[in-house]
């Protein structure tokens, strides 16, 4: 049965149960003059929720299952018995069975699938059904007792509101658990990992070739100096060397000179470069952007010149966290009380020598708050260095020359075919770590500044 | 209606009206005003004072909306006229505001900024001299004398405002307006701006705005009273305050309106 | 030229008219014009780079919406085509024109009619195209006739000017001949990945993004609103609250690919409780999985957004309602949500906006599946469009430069769409109450 349709059902089973509920409410014996304590709907909404739920709740737990159920099932059927051992061609042919159990007339797939196809659709058709049962069985066994409760004296909104309220904490409780689930799976990986790398192989080496690694002493080529190295050049040097100045010279122009009309027309412009998909960037700065660098550098002597290079990708970034600067500039700029400004132009002093020598410096924790939250950005960001960065890490100061970054790594590492197990795969997790935890830094830190600017001018 | 001065006239306004898009804030105002001489602006609020107070160092330009007609003149140069150089006017003719406003900066850097962006030190000595002689004449230098690099900001209210006079002066103006300088201040700080003033007016022409009847009586010698946007009454404090010759001037100091 | 004042002795006053002092003045009206243009020339700069992106896309895009076909005389009686009329009404009409030898027959056709070269001018595709022609009109295979087929990548880039010299040939020749149309590419909209870049199309991705976006959808905004609720209206002032606001502030600011690790490490790897191994929790490279991710990523903009917006609603609408006795509960989701929601879905769209522009995270989670038929629901392997934008890019064919940007292109438009819905939906319902 389609999930779609059964969802549906369910929701018409919880209807029926509000209006069966409603009615009967209506003509409770009020017992006098006294007031229900719950109106009519409040009981129907108790009665939807007793029918509505637990079968709800059932069948996301049921869809998770299935899956792993019908594997099981499939495997153990005869005509698995052809199967490879290997994992990955196994996998690749059950993948197959089950498109072909999906559309049988594709002519192209493996024939050992099309036998395991009728299997698939077998075994999937009979889980989806004794789901579908057990949920509409669940529904009605709710509802009987529901309906089995509700009497004159019930208390149906107290309970309805407890039961909204339980919702309410558990959809925010979804945020510590997304932090701690990012935090443990991390801290868990690389828990692992440091089982088989010592730590300060990883954080202290300057040797980064994950392609070839010496089984006995895997961390010899897996120290991270160079990657780190390289996402702090591009990320916090090539990034915010494009980023700052045109950022706060925007925010600047576009605060303190620009007209009204420019300023409502601008300040969207500039805002749409952040809401470019980073993968666009990505793909400009590999195709336009990094043969016109490459060129460049031809052109001033290096005939060996990177078409990955480090400066390209570092350009593109910083192009993308303009916004974010200015509009951090913005906000602080529009947080320094006006009497500064006319305390500075009564002087005689012109706008410009206002804005650098009083305004900017009132200004200042509130941008280099704005300035680390584009770091942290910068050095997250991952589609631009994958597309437009070079994997070779190398540690350089000649931004033409190539480096690599580690979220470029990171992608790199994982999206190979590795098993789950090998120091390989978690070294991702590792990298994934450190920038977790330094991005996380950075943040505190400009929340704080932030904070504590705000206070001293309100 | 201009007072009787033989000498001619430090600024002179002649015919001046000031509108905020629609709104006519100032009608045709003309006023004189001299050296060594403190003038008053009083009259109830929104009655223009402090408007018309701008227009003599252009802080109006600031503001989009405002437009000024007439004619204002320093040493008899039309400061309205395209020769005329707005830094220079407003380096000329200092300003003092209503609320405090030291830069955040240190107290030295506060009194020394004028100087920096004119170039008027030609030292770090000269620059140094500059900014003791303004703070002692403005009053602070002994309450901190040992503390220049000290924020101006953490200074009391009524030091802050005194630390702003210093910045006034350190650029050697002619002309200083004050915009209601003591009305953000308690009685104690406000007795020693007065007192200020009173020392400043030998070698300053000074126009202060008040709402304060009693300052002005204090700390002027000639007061202007408007209301609605005219100017009602021009003279010598003592004549205005005892024998008011407009029937408005007589009904505000007498505290029938304002 | 100041009256000298007694008073000034220690200093003499300023001379505002020296000729040193005016050159300085000079000077400084220079660095305030100088001052300015930098502005403006950061604006226009930053202004320009994004407009020359877009021209870049679309100078390099338009191409990919288009298709070049090629008029191909067939007489497939000449073939001699071994297919029964009757067949080609059922669903096995495919497998009987493969096998009657269709593709060998398409390209004998183009090297009669085109020279000895003439099937390379055809895509590989090409005879699908005639198959499709000949289920809809069976008369095909007893008449002679001119069929539109696509062109061949190599072919397609000779026209372009940018080909071998064999296809320039081949482009010189049939143009001679007339046989050359160039048409809109509506394959690209409904067809989905392959290794051809004439056959291209971007539906697979885009009903990739359709589905993860649905399940995105489903989860973060009903729990981004509730918890937003949660947080402003009930929730009492303790350390749990404050943990909770803690890891929402910082969530928002987590670099998106952490998001992806957290996918492949909860849904996908395996997890060892008691001495099980249970398998992953979610199938790989499914939208469900991805959707799940982006949920996870996207709730933080959305609860910030809900919490602004509910901030938004004047004190004085709650306390009414609690006045004539309505619960708590009541207040908020009779008075309050209903006025908040403009602002809470305006927070939506832009949160939704950027989870259907990423694209960091889904490539962990392996949403790079190579999906040739669009994904049919929401445990199939799929991927997206941003993904698929990636994919091409990496791809070493030529043809695939203009359909990426194009690829671009439609998801720009999407974004951009999106984006214009929020600023009208926020501009139309700002300024209810000040």
């Amino acid at each position: 049965m389609n999930p779609f349709a059964l969802s549906f059902l369910i929701l018409g089973l919880g209807l029926i149960g509000w209006l069966t509920a409603r009615a009967r409410a209506l003509r409770f014996d009020r017992g006098g003059a006294k007031r229900l304590h719950s109106l009519p709907a409040q009981h129907g909404w108790f009665v939807a929720m007793w029918t509505m739920l637990p079968p709800l709740l059932f069948l996301v737990v049921w869809s998770a299952v299935t899956p792993g159920l019908v594997r099981q099932t499939v495997l153990q059927s005869p005509a698995a018995a052809g199967l490879s051992d290997f994992a990955f061609e196994r996998d690749s042919v059950l993948a197959q069975a089950r498109e072909v159990a999906r559309n049988p007339f594709d002519t192209e797939a493996d024939p050992l699938a099309r036998k395991l196809a009728p299997v698939v659709r077998d075994a999937r058709s009979r889980y989806a059904w004794t789901g579908a049962i057990a949920a509409i069985l669940l529904a009605f066994a709710g509802a009987v007792f529901a309906l089995s409760r509700i009497r004159a004296d019930f208390r149906a909104r107290s309970k309805v509101e407890r039961t909204l309220m339980m919702g309410l904490l558990v959809a925010s409780l979804i945020a510590i658990l997304t932090t701690l689930g990012i935090f443990a799976s991390l801290f868990w990986e690389s828990t692992r990992f440091f089982g088989q790398v010592p730590i300060t192989q990883f954080l202290f080496g300057t040797h980064w070739s994950p392609q070839v690694i010496d089984a006995k002493n895997p961390g010899a080529s897996l120290g991270a100096v160079p990657l780190f190295w390289g996402t702090f050049f591009i990320g916090a040097v090539i990034a915010m060397l494009v980023a700052i100045p045109f950022g706060l010279m925007s925010a600047v122009y576009l605060t303190q000179y620009a007209s009204a009309t420019t300023r409502r027309w601008m300040k969207p412009t500039l805002e749409m470069l952040a809401g470019v998909p980073t993968v666009v960037y990505g793909y400009f700065a590999a195709l336009t952007v990094a043969p016109a660098v490459r060129k460049l550098a031809v052109a001033l002597g290096d005939q060996f010149a990177s078409s990955e290079s480090a400066l390209a990708a570092g350009l593109v970034m910083g192009v993308m966290i303009i916004p974010f600067v200015s509009s951090m500039a913005d906000d602080s700029l529009a947080a320094v009380p006006s009497s500064m400004r006319d305390g500075s132009l009564a002087m005689g002093a012109t706008t410009s020598e206002t804005i650098s020598r009083v305004l900017i410096p009132a200004a200042l924790p509130g941008v280099v708050a704005g300035v680390l939250l584009a770091v942290s950005r910068a050095i997250g960001e991952t589609m631009i260095v994958v597309m437009a960065a070079s994997g070779a890490a190398t540690i350089t100061l000649n931004p033409l020359q190539s480096a690599t970054t580690v979220t470029k790594q990171i992608v790199d590492l994982l999206t190979g075919e590795a098993e789950f197990d090998s120091p390989k795969t978690l070294a991702a997790f590792a990298l994934g770590l450190t920038l977790f935890v330094i991005t996380l830094l950075l943040n505190i830190v400009a929340l704080r500044v932030v904070k504590r600017y705000r206070e001293a001018y309100d | 209606m201009t007072a009787p001065s033989p000498a001619p006239h430090k600024m002179s306004a002649r015919d001046v009206s000031v509108f905020y898009g629609d709104n006519h804030a100032v009608r045709g105002v003309s006023i004189d005003i001299d050296m060594d001489k403190v003038t008053a602006f009083i009259g109830p609020s929104g009655c223009g004072k402090s408007t018309f107070l701008r227009t003599f160092n252009r802080m109006n330009d600031t503001i989009a909306s405002a437009r000024v007609t007439g004619e204002i003149t320093l040493d008899g140069e039309d400061i309205y006229s395209p020769n005329m150089d707005v830094v220079q006017l407003r380096a000329r003719v200092g300003m003092v505001f209503q609320k405090p406003n030291p830069f955040p900066k240190s107290i030295f850097e506060n009194v020394a900024y004028g100087p920096r962006i004119h170039g008027l030190a030609s030292s770090k000595t000269d620059l140094e001299g500059i900014v003791e002689r303004s703070l002692k004449r403005a009053g602070l230098w002994e309450e901190v004398k040992d503390r220049l690099s000290d924020s101006g900001t953490a200074l009391s209210g009524g030091q802050q405002q005194r630390l702003c006079i210093a910045r006034a002066i350190a650029v050697d103006p002619e002309v200083i307006l004050m915009d209601e300088p003591a009305s953000a201040l308690d009685p104690i700080a406000t007795a020693k701006i007065e007192e200020l003033i009173h020392e400043l007016r030998g070698r300053y022409a000074i126009v202060i705005v008040t709402h304060n009847m009693q300052q002005a009586a204090r700390v002027s010698q000639r007061t202007a009273f408007f209301h609605l946007g005219h100017l009602v009454e021009y003279g010598e404090t003592d004549n205005l305050f005892t024998a008011p010759r407009e029937e408005r001037t007589k009904d505000y100091i007498t505290g029938r309106y304002g | 030229m100041t009256k000298p004042a007694a008073s000034q002795a220690e200093r003499r006053p300023t001379d505002w008219k020296s000729a040193g002092m005016q050159k300085r003045i000079r000077r400084r009206y220079a660095a305030e014009r100088r001052f300015r243009m930098l502005g403006a020339g950061a604006v226009i700069l930053s202004a320009a780079f994004l407009g020359f992106l877009l021209l870049t896309m679309v100078a390099q895009g338009w191409r990919g919406f288009t298709v070049t076909e090629i008029a191909l005389p067939i007489d497939l009686k000449v073939a001699g085509l071994k297919v029964e009329r009757a067949q080609l009404a059922t669903p096995a009409a495919d497998l009987a024109l493969a096998g009657a030898g269709l593709e060998d027959a398409v390209e004998n056709a183009a090297i009669r009619a085109f020279g000895a070269e003439g099937g390379t001018y055809l895509a590989p595709s090409a005879w699908l195209a005639v198959r499709e022609a000949v289920k809809r009109d069976p008369s095909l295979l007893e008449n002679r006739a001119i069929v539109h087929v696509p062109a061949a990548t190599g072919f397609d880039q000779a026209l372009a000017g940018d080909g071998d010299a064999a296809m320039e040939a081949g482009v010189a020749r049939l143009r001679r001949q007339g046989a050359i149309a160039r048409d809109f590419n509506w394959a690209f909209l409904h067809e989905s990945d392959s290794t051809d870049p004439v056959a291209v199309g971007i539906w697979g991705a885009l009903k990739g993004s359709l589905l993860t976006m649905a399940i995105t959808f489903l989860i973060a905004f009903p729990v981004g609103v509730l918890s937003a609720i949660y947080l402003e209206e009930y929730a009492p002032k303790n350390r749990w609250t404050d943990l909770i606001e803690v890891s929402i502030n910082n969530l928002a600011a987590v670099p998106s690919i952490i998001f992806g690790l957290l996918g492949l490490a909860v849904f996908l790897g395996t997890w060892q409780i008691g001495g099980h191994v249970y398998g992953p929790m979610l199938p790989r490279s499914a939208p469900l999985v991805g959707g799940v991710t982006l949920a996870l990523m996207i709730m933080p903009v959305i609860v910030i957004a809900s919490r602004n917006a509910i901030k938004g609603v004047p004190p004085s609408i709650r306390d009414a309602a609690l006045g004539i006795g309505a619960s708590p509960i009541q207040v908020v989701f009779h008075h309050v949500l209903p006025l908040a929601m403009p602002g809470i879905l305006t927070g939506t769209i832009i949160g939704m906006a950027r989870a259907l522009g990423e694209t960091a995270p889904l490539l962990l989670i392996g949403m790079r599946a190579f999906i040739v038929t669009a994904p049919g629901g929401f445990t199939d392997p799929a991927t997206v469009l941003p993904v698929q934008i990636f994919l091409w890019s990496d791809e070493v064919s030529r043809g695939f430069v203009e359909k990426t940007s194009a690829a671009i292109l439609v998801l720009l438009a999407v974004l951009l769409a999106m984006n214009g819905l929020a600023i009208y939906l926020r501009n139309k319902f700002e300024t209810r109450w000040q």
